[in-house]
């Protein structure tokens, strides 16, 4: 992991981004990168527009100015399923789920864009369709071994409790197999235990696939803990830079949060 | 058997078979319904063109030839020769495919993320420029469909119930139309390749995810403007089947969009987001007002099937307002 930080290895940046709402400022003149095989983490107080980041680098928001580059190209004005091809995988702060289908399903409906078989081979369902369908079961049962939820492959996931659907979330976005995944709020509204095991599976998706990750959340203790670098954003702005270690002595960081100190 | 048993199995029977056909416009809604939360007022109207293009085709018609004729004074009515039934049934699902696309593209598109109501007044819009287009394309009067199923009152059946009957007693056998028959195979074949497109297929899986949430099946990469499309030409084709049924029984006429609000009840008692709801919807609003007119209605002077399923819709709308099948409505405080 170190190594990856090291190496100056670009997986995307986001160049001078401006977003605004009508009047409003969402984003302003933001720059950032995320390095290959890191966790990045973007924090700052409610409001300050990390979502509204999140939402760019993943095509639901477009930016008035400025430009997006992944995987060394540029990216044009791409709509959301565009983004998700290209490799861009995400979760929800408020979880987007497919409530109705099971955990297995919603796992390889994940997989949607790995699929090839084209129609006339999905109507007749034999010959390359059902290998595909073997292999991609095969994949996803992996992902479910990794994050511990065999006793949940047949449950309906709008049944399920809170940490559960955040984990099948997970489960899904991993499911696509793609270069970044985005996490919104990943421990939002967990317990100390549930955060302990989200901690470990960001981590370990990390280490083990190698999945460069970018996310947002608000315990500072989990986010200096697991991320590599911190970029900090305040009212649309971005204030700060670094590892965290750096992030937590910078002194604009300390006034957004505490409040400005006079002396 | 007492005649007054075998009179009531009748009905029962031409009940079923009329619940089939309102089973077939309402399953239309329900796929639209479920795809994009649309309320699309159009679908009968779909069917009706479906079926004046189907007509079209068949017999050679010129498209738009009254507005030719009255812009340049010729006098074209016909090419002369006709589709055989398989290319024309062909022909006019090409036909409801690209209107599906030019409703994406035309409409949908543009109203992305409005309110269900401005959607659902937009397919108001639609419904009534359809049914101009289809004036104006294939002409105003009513015309004959006949794509060889067979019609008719069934001969044998008749011979068969008249044994039913105890001895002695004045029977004369049962009617049932041969092609209610086959309205009613054909819509259950429908509903099977439905049910299996959408569990077995890439494209199923796709639907099934924007059915039930949008924002999470854009993140995994299904594009909505693609499903949409499908689904509109899936509903275009199940509009087709509706009007052929509906235009081979009484005629290919205008009144044919007026179905659609028959398909209101059963979408009712059925729940808007259930395919077997439609179904079920369908033949119990057929069984129920052909029972009722036939037990209650000479008590009341009689044609109570124009009213009877709207009463019974909104007796369920008080106890049971997501349906038999919908999902439940939970607001939470």
């Amino acid at each position: 992991m170190n190594d990856a930080v090291k190496s100056d290895n670009i997986l995307l940046e986001v160049r001078n981004i401006s977003l605004s709402f009508g009047g409003v400022t969402a984003l302003e003149d933001i720059s950032f990168d995320i390095r290959r095989g890191e966790v990045r983490a973007i924090i700052g107080p409610n409001g300050a527009g990390k979502s509204s980041m999140l939402n760019v680098i993943n095509g639901f928001y477009h930016p008035q100015q400025g430009e997006i580059w992944f995987d060394g190209k540029i990216r044009h004005h791409m709509r959301p399923h565009e983004v998700a091809k290209l490799g861009i995988a995400r979760t929800f702060q408020n979880i987007a789920l497919f409530k109705g289908m099971t955990t297995l399903d919603n796992l390889m409906t994940g997989r949607i864009i790995k699929m090839r078989a084209n129609i006339l081979w999905q109507e007749v369902w034999k010959g390359p369709a059902e290998r595909e369908e073997v292999e991609h079961r095969q994949r996803v049962e992996e992902i479910i071994d990794f994050l511990k939820i065999q006793s949940i492959r047949k449950t309906p996931v709008g049944k399920l409790p809170y940490g559960m659907q955040k984990r099948v979330e997970l489960g899904r976005a991993l499911a696509a197999e793609s270069k970044l995944l985005l996490l919104d709020e990943p421990m939002a509204g967990m317990n100390l235990e549930e955060k302990e095991d989200m901690c470990r599976f960001v981590l370990d998706v990390n280490e083990q696939f190698g999945t460069t990750i970018a996310l947002i959340e608000h315990d500072m203790g989990v986010v200096m803990d697991i991320s590599d670098r911190v970029v900090v954003l305040d009212y649309g702005k971005k204030l700060a830079d670094g590892s965290p270690d750096e992030v937590r002595n910078n002194k604009a960081v300390i006034d957004a949060y505490l409040g400005v100190s006079h002396d | 058997m007492s005649p007054d048993i075998l009179n009531t199995i009748e009905v029962i029977l031409n009940g079923l078979m009329t619940g089939v056909m309102y089973s077939l416009v309402a399953l239309g809604f329900v796929l639209i319904f479920k795809a994009s939360g649309i309320f699309n007022y159009a679908q009968g109207v779909m069917a009706l063109f479906a079926a004046l293009t189907l007509v079209g085709f068949q017999t050679g018609q010129i498209p738009f030839a009254h507005l030719i004729n009255d812009m340049f004074g010729t006098h074209y009515h016909n090419w002369g020769v006709g589709f055989n039934n398989f290319i024309a049934i062909v022909l006019t699902i090409l036909v409801m495919i690209l209107f599906a696309w030019l409703v994406e593209r035309l409409v949908l598109k543009h109203l992305v993320n409005q309110e269900p109501i401005i959607l659902f007044m937009a397919t108001i819009g639609l419904a009534f420029f359809m049914e101009g287009l289809g004036d104006l394309m294939w002409g105003a009067n009513i015309k004959t469909l006949d794509v060889g199923i067979p019609s008719g009152g069934s001969f044998w059946w008749e011979d068969v119930t008249r044994t039913w009957a105890s001895a002695g007693s004045e029977y004369y056998g049962m009617y049932i139309d041969v092609l209610d028959v086959w309205a009613a195979a054909i819509a259950v074949l429908l509903v099977v390749i439905l049910t299996l497109f959408s569990q077995y297929t890439k494209t199923g899986r796709a639907l099934r995810a924007v059915a039930d949430d949008h924002q999470a099946a854009l993140t995994v990469g299904i594009s909505l403007r693609t499903i949409w499309v499908i689904v509109w030409s899936i509903a275009g084709m199940v509009a087709l089947v509706a009007g052929i049924m509906w235009g081979s029984k009484s005629g290919v006429q205008f009144s044919l969009s007026l179905i659609a609000l028959k398909a209101l009840p059963v979408l009712i008692l059925g729940g808007f987001t259930s395919i077997p709801g439609a179904i079920v919807g369908g033949l119990i609003i057929g069984v129920g007002e052909k029972l009722f007119e036939f037990w209650i209605g000479p008590l009341v002077g009689g044609a109570t099937e124009n009213w009877f399923a709207y009463v019974l819709a909104l007796f369920f709308l008080m106890f049971r307002p997501q349906g038999l099948f919908g999902e439940r409505i939970i607001e939470r405080v």
